[in-house]
């Protein structure tokens, strides 16, 4: 692990816009992590107290439940958000994470953030607009899945 | 891009191939026994008649030696059940090549980036092999292939070949268990991600009409030109003439101003409720 500037940071899709100012309150809880394929980040009902920003790799989110396979609930990429969790209480995981491939990744100490946040709302409005268009983002994703995306038209019957 | 119009009578295929791509899709790989129907141009389809069952529109994924036809075909009624039960040696109709074309030359000196969705692949099959067979003259080749399941993926023995020669391929499915290397999500997430130069990017894309409507709203917020964006439309083929009128969507008739059409003129007929 090693620390980030905050230029490093300010580069990462998810903070682009970031004011200079928050970028190095950001900067202060944040280091670079890589992740070995197949290592677990967290696990469902854990306490949220990191967040990652992907730079490279993939991360699964997945469900695990009793004599099932674990399912995949949808993949992360270079970009990405891993982890809606540590802003919303009472921060406990709702999915597990864990990467596809070798990752790396900027990981953010969600404790210190939080509590940044309540210090400066700027920061913490900052924060909420990203977090919320990644949550958006995704809510969108989902209602798409949920309406069978590649299925046949209701009417199909012998068409190519 | 229209291309002349093909001969209305059938030509005796028989059926040299088949392969189980899925649960309910087949391709099959068909060589004429008499005069081949004339050379078509991918994102085309022929009408393939299953004899004393009925005749429907397929489009066309490729050729094989001998002038043969690959056609993948999802059975979702009584003729294209009895399309994929064919086994080899059994005789079908063709007529055609019909309808519009990818224009996959079109694309050359820029990307190419080809979206599909379940079996919108394969329509788009053929526009792939043309462009990796003149791989020099297009700058990223670019493939995103969305399914349901990792098990109603198409074409999943050609993948390896796409990428030796130069394709970048990305799958993504709506669901998977542990184990699953590819991404899980809807097609259009990827697109954000995609190593291609928006403004110098050509997109062709095939699935159904909500999945294209989807991908190309995507497709022009990145900045790929509206006129750049084809999609592969559908309706009741019949004729393949234009004289029928069964496969009319507003001012076009499918068989013969589609099935590929630009964005700009598919636009508007995709959000019509009932058309």
């Amino acid at each position: 692990m090693s620390g980030v500037t905050p230029d490093e940071l300010g580069e990462h899709a998810f903070l682009r816009g970031m004011t200079a100012r928050h970028l190095v309150v950001l900067s202060r809880a944040s280091w670079e992590a890589p992740v070995r394929a197949g290592q677990r980040l967290f696990e469902e009902g854990d306490a949220a107290h990191r967040f990652w920003l992907l730079r490279s790799g993939q991360v699964a989110l997945d469900l695990h439940s009793p004599g099932r396979r674990g399912l995949i609930v949808e993949t992360l990429g270079p970009g990405d958000l891993v982890g809606l969790s540590w802003l919303v209480p009472p921060y406990h995981w709702q999915f597990g994470a864990a990467a596809v491939q070798d990752t790396v990744t900027f990981e953010l100490n969600a404790i210190a953030i939080r509590a940044a946040c309540e210090e400066d709302p700027g920061l913490g409005y900052a924060l909420l607009q990203r977090v919320m268009a990644a949550a958006s983002s995704r809510l969108h994703a989902t209602r798409v899945r949920i309406l069978d995306l590649y299925g046949a038209p209701d009417a199909a019957q012998d068409r190519p | 891009m229209t291309v002349a119009a093909a001969p209305a009578l059938p030509a005796r295929y028989q059926v040299a191939g088949r392969l189980a791509e899925t649960d309910d899709t087949v391709t099959l790989d068909l060589r004429p026994v008499d005069q081949p129907i004339p050379p078509h141009q991918p994102g085309q389809f022929t009408m393939l008649y299953a004899p004393g069952i009925g005749e429907v529109p397929v489009s066309i994924s490729g050729t094989g030696p001998d002038l043969r036809l690959v056609q993948t075909v999802r059975a979702v009624g009584a003729v294209t059940r009895a399309l994929c039960a064919c086994r080899p040696g059994r005789m079908l109709g063709v007529r055609g090549p019909y309808g519009t074309h990818w224009d996959v030359a079109g694309a050359a000196g820029g990307d190419l980036l080809i979206v599909a969705g379940g079996i919108g692949l394969a329509p788009l099959r053929g526009a792939l092999l043309t462009a990796l067979g003149h791989r020099d003259q297009y700058r990223r080749i670019v493939v995103l292939i969305g399914a349901r399941s990792p098990q109603e993926l198409i074409f999943v023995r050609d993948l390896g070949e796409w990428r030796r020669h130069g394709a970048d391929v990305e799958l993504t499915v709506d669901r998977a268990a542990a184990g699953w290397a590819g991404h899980v999500g809807v097609v259009t997430q990827l697109l954000a991600r995609v190593p291609v130069d928006p403004g110098r990017t050509t997109a062709l894309v095939c699935g159904p009409e909500i999945m294209m409507r989807l991908t190309a709203r995507e497709l022009l917020a990145l900045g790929v030109p509206a006129a750049r964006v084809r999609v592969s439309l559908e309706r009741n083929m019949r004729c393949g003439v234009a004289e029928c009128g069964h496969c009319q969507l507003g001012p076009l008739l499918l068989c013969r101003d589609g099935p590929v059409v630009s964005y700009p003129a598919a636009a508007p007929l995709l959000a019509i409720r009932e058309l």
